[in-house]
């Protein structure tokens, strides 16, 4: 076991570095660069562009700039600063990052205690008023973009005349000290994103699972335990322990997803995580800062997929024989 | 009458004011409430977080609406009229050759207590506006030509003692007070000791968005006192702060002013109808909404409103008198073309279609609520839509042969067709270019729609690689501050290229046709002006070139919407459709 994690970290480097070409040839490939944004303003001179083109090295051609940088993440791991905010992509990340892993803990919550138990009683009880029910449910979850989604829970509520609308806070509590009535508004506010943001990936994870459920429920061996006289509740375990395998490999897949998937969610719900911020970077050709959360987003997927792997491990002994 | 005297009490007022050296008075205009509020809230709403609270080391909308609160300069602009001010400095005198202006500097303190004084504005000019590494330096605003010989230099700033300040100017300078109301001065005592003197650009990194905010202090109404990220900037009132209303207290009304921040444009409306903001400006898309629900009774005022705003930028249309083309090139050369152009250019329908009617026809160069500027005989020059007139002209320019598809010819044969390039956003660019295009097609003219990221049209505007296009860009005060639009020449007078020598940033006149020559003397005239009635009269011939021979093609400029929350005071309408609001004079009912 010790042997295939050490190897599967191994691997992930060459892999970190392949992913950072690419992300930066992609980052170059966007027409223009972080001054081009000022061309067209007259309060700023052409003499004042050249010298801010020098001073942030984008007068380099494109392979120099990515050596440096490397030879800073490398050598000092620096990932280098923000053109707009004069300041290391690191701390800007870093900021924002309570806000984006709390909710996305919450959405995979979200997700997984209500899309197991929703995807088993499908299985188990196929055809039913309720397995079409959650179905139709689920398919519509699967089919609506998430941004639109927020809009018209937005609307509804506003409507309803709730004013818990956006953001995480009712504008008397941002940046209050934390007291149970803070509490209580952030509760108001934030079912909306986690609902928002989970719909989609409940959808699709309900299907997989009652997928997963019904094929092992019709299995021999399942067959065969009911047969040794085992009762359904002990049956339903072993069908469930089966199931759940391709579900944890869905799992370390989904990660990434939480943190870059829901963008423009995000926007709309005006959330302060890293998903608006990124946008923003994106569109400012702020390119370390791209490059920072890219390869973030890179890390990610592959910690995801190592600890699924790993998971998969503990749960299933014949992968460990392998 | 009334009027009157009260104009010459306020005068009589603000002169005794200044003699006594007290607090500077507010005007009416911003006041007219007898009976304001002191104290609460005011909220309104950001699309970003500030990238910085230097207003030198940014480059960042975000960053100057705050910032804007928290800093002023020697002078300022009514924030309403952009009429010019006393700032910091209370009064000054310039010599009768126009080339010292002595300023005699407020006796205030900054928002810690400090006293300011002529040391701060010393350091300001040196540290950051004349700093070219500064990110958002003014280098080119204070630097300028020496009529005698030619040569660009920098406004020598001399101190005299701590409360006088005396500027030198190469050549007298019409919009160096103007330019003055953008160079907001920054406390000495504070940032000094920071800045690294080996490395110039090291300005750029003081009071970035992780400072605290008590290390950042003011000498405009507000300072700052918390920023949550990406959520809300909470200002508070300025303790020192020297202006006053004409009952005696002092400003600004609210003990805060909130920026919440607010991606979404959606959003920002939601959360203004929710109350929880209590002043925006609208789209003219959004107005039709707003105005049924508060004829509704929803608890808020719309006001549709004079254009006062450099933004929405006014559009226009260019045609490329450099394109490779050599027909095209031209038919985009001659002024009659552009004119027979304009004549296909349906403003009125563009207006009520694109715009919900809430547009001005061009509005391009100086709006007609600028007092100081407009002349208003460009509206009598602005040809209206006259598709036969148009007509008649092409004919005359011999593009009178119609070829199998009923598009016009050159006499060579050749089918009169050109592309005309617009960004994909915003959206009324689009729609303008659908209208013209169909207009233009009617007459015989085949144009085909290149809609692009606007960026990427930038980058070829900017390169002058595009046949026609349509472009925006903001209004400003004075036309000075457009003249590197505006002006042959220059980097943005990118419909003619060719009379700009890019390597030497020089303008090359040889180039230029007889009215571009005019316009190119026109524009330094204006700069070297001092005379107000003299610059008004040289922006007026400008106006008129530009309506008359058409180098562009002013489309329209949106008004300004601007939607209230009912307990705000001191917000109100005057006749001629202009809103008064400022946000140290609002105040809660």
């Amino acid at each position: 076991m010790r042997a295939f994690i050490a190897r599967r970290i191994l691997i992930m480097i060459p892999m970190m570095v392949l992913a950072s070409v690419i992300c930066f040839w992609i980052t170059e490939l966007q027409p223009g660069d972080f001054v081009t944004q000022y061309l067209d303003n007259p309060r700023i001179s052409p003499e004042q562009i050249r010298l801010l083109r020098e001073r942030l090295g984008l007068d380099r051609p494109a392979h120099i700039r990515y050596l440096m940088w490397a030879k800073a993440v490398i050598t000092r791991g620096d990932f280098g600063y923000s053109f707009a905010y004069e300041r290391p992509v690191g701390d800007l990340i870093w900021e924002r990052m309570g806000w984006t892993v709390g909710v996305a803990l919450l959405t995979v919550a979200f997700q997984w205690l209500l899309a197991v138990p929703m995807g088993i009683y499908s299985a188990l009880h196929p055809y039913s008023p309720l397995d079409y029910t959650l179905t139709v449910v689920g398919f519509i979850g699967i089919s609506i973009p998430d941004f639109f989604l927020a809009l018209m829970l937005m609307f509804l509520a506003l409507q309803a005349g709730s004013t818990s609308v956006g953001g995480l806070f009712s504008v008397q509590f941002i940046g209050a000290p934390w007291s149970l009535a803070k509490l209580a508004d952030l509760l108001k506010h934030l079912w909306m994103p986690v609902v928002v943001v989970g719909m989609g990936g409940l959808a699709g994870l309900m299907r997989v699972m009652r997928g997963n459920m019904l094929d092992v429920v019709g299995s021999p061996f399942i067959t065969a335990l009911r047969a040794y006289g085992i009762d359904e509740r002990g049956l339903r375990r072993h069908a469930v322990k089966n199931a759940l395998n391709p579900m944890v490999s869905i799992a370390g897949a989904e990660l990434p997803n939480i943190f870059s998937g829901t963008i423009i969610a995000a926007i709309v719900l005006n959330l302060p995580t890293m998903g608006p911020f990124f946008y923003n970077a994106l569109l400012n050709h702020d390119q370390y800062l791209v490059m920072a959360f890219l390869m973030f987003i890179a890390l990610i997927t592959q910690v995801g997929n190592l600890l699924a792997d790993i998971a998969l491990a503990f749960l299933d002994p014949r992968i460990r024989m392998s | 009458m009334r009027r009157l005297w009260l104009a010459v009490l306020v005068c009589v007022a603000l002169m005794t004011a200044s003699a006594m050296a007290a607090p500077y008075v507010e005007q009416e205009d911003l006041t007219p409430s007898t009976k304001p509020v002191r104290g609460g809230t005011l909220r309104l709403a950001l699309p970003a977080s500030p990238q910085s609270f230097l207003f030198y080391g940014a480059l960042d909308n975000n960053a100057y609406t705050v910032i804007g609160q928290t800093m002023t300069g020697l002078v300022e602009l009514h924030p309403v009229t952009n009429a010019i001010r006393p700032g910091l400095a209370e009064s000054w005198e310039a010599s009768s050759d126009g080339k010292e202006v002595t300023f005699h500097l407020r006796d205030v303190k900054w928002s810690d207590g400090v006293p300011f004084t002529a040391d701060d504005v010393i350091f300001t000019f040196e540290n950051f506006i004349m700093n070219p590494v500064a990110k958002g330096n003014s280098v080119d605003r204070f630097t300028i030509v020496d009529t005698s010989d030619g040569k660009k230099k920098p406004v020598r700033w001399v101190k005299i003692n701590d409360r006088t300040i005396k500027a030198v100017l190469p050549s007298p300078f019409g919009p160096f007070y103007m330019n003055l109301s953008h160079a907001y001065i920054y406390p000495k005592h504070k940032l000094e000791s920071k800045i690294d003197k080996n490395r110039p650009d090291s300005v750029n990194e003081l009071w970035l968005t992780n400072v605290s905010p008590k290390e950042i202090v003011a000498n405009g109404p507000y300072r700052i006192a918390e920023f949550v990220m990406d959520q809300k900037v909470v200002l508070e009132r300025n303790p020192n702060y020297w202006r006053v209303d004409r009952f005696g207290n002092q400003l600004p009304y609210f003990d805060k002013l909130e920026y919440l921040i607010i991606k979404d444009a959606e959003v920002r409306l939601a959360k203004f109808m929710s109350g929880e903001i209590d002043y925006m400006a609208v789209a003219a898309k959004d107005f039709p909404v707003l105005k049924s629900r508060e004829q509704a009774g929803a608890p808020f005022k719309v006001f549709m409103a004079q254009p006062t705003q450099p933004t929405p930028s006014p559009v226009h249309i260019s045609f490329n008198y450099d394109v490779a083309n050599a027909d095209l090139k031209e038919l985009f050369r001659n002024t009659d073309f552009r004119r027979a152009m304009e004549f296909l250019l349906d403003r009125q329908r563009i207006i009520d279609e694109v715009y919900n009617g809430l547009a001005i026809p061009g509005g391009g160069l100086v709006l007609p609520s600028n007092k100081a500027f407009y002349n208003p005989k460009i509206e009598q020059i602005m040809r209206p839509y006259d598709p036969k007139q148009a007509s008649a002209i092409l004919d005359k320019l011999g593009l009178k042969n119609k070829g199998s598809d009923g598009f016009r010819l050159f006499p060579n044969g050749k089918r009169v067709e050109f592309t005309l390039t617009v960004a994909s956003s915003p959206k009324d660019h689009q729609d303008i270019a659908l209208i013209f295009k169909e207009d233009l097609e009617k007459a015989g003219i085949k144009v085909n729609l290149q809609i692009l990221d606007a960026t990427l049209v930038g980058n070829m505007f900017g390169a002058g690689n595009f046949e026609a296009g349509i472009r925006a860009f903001g209004n400003q005060p004075d036309l000075e501050l457009r003249k590197a639009i505006w002006q042959p020449g220059t980097q943005l007078y990118y419909w003619h290229y060719s009379t700009l020598d890019r390597d030497k940033l020089a303008a090359i006149t040889g180039n230029m046709t007889d009215w571009e020559k005019r316009l190119y003397t026109l524009f330094d005239l204006g700069s070297v002006t001092t005379d107000p009635a003299k610059r008004k009269a040289i922006y007026d011939e400008v106006q008129e070139i530009y309506h008359d021979v058409v180098p562009v093609i002013f489309v329209t400029k949106e008004m300004n919407l601007f939607a209230a929350n009912k307990t705000l005071g001191n917000v109100w309408q005057d006749k001629q459709g202009v809103v008064y609001f400022s946000t140290y004079t609002a105040f809660r009912q």
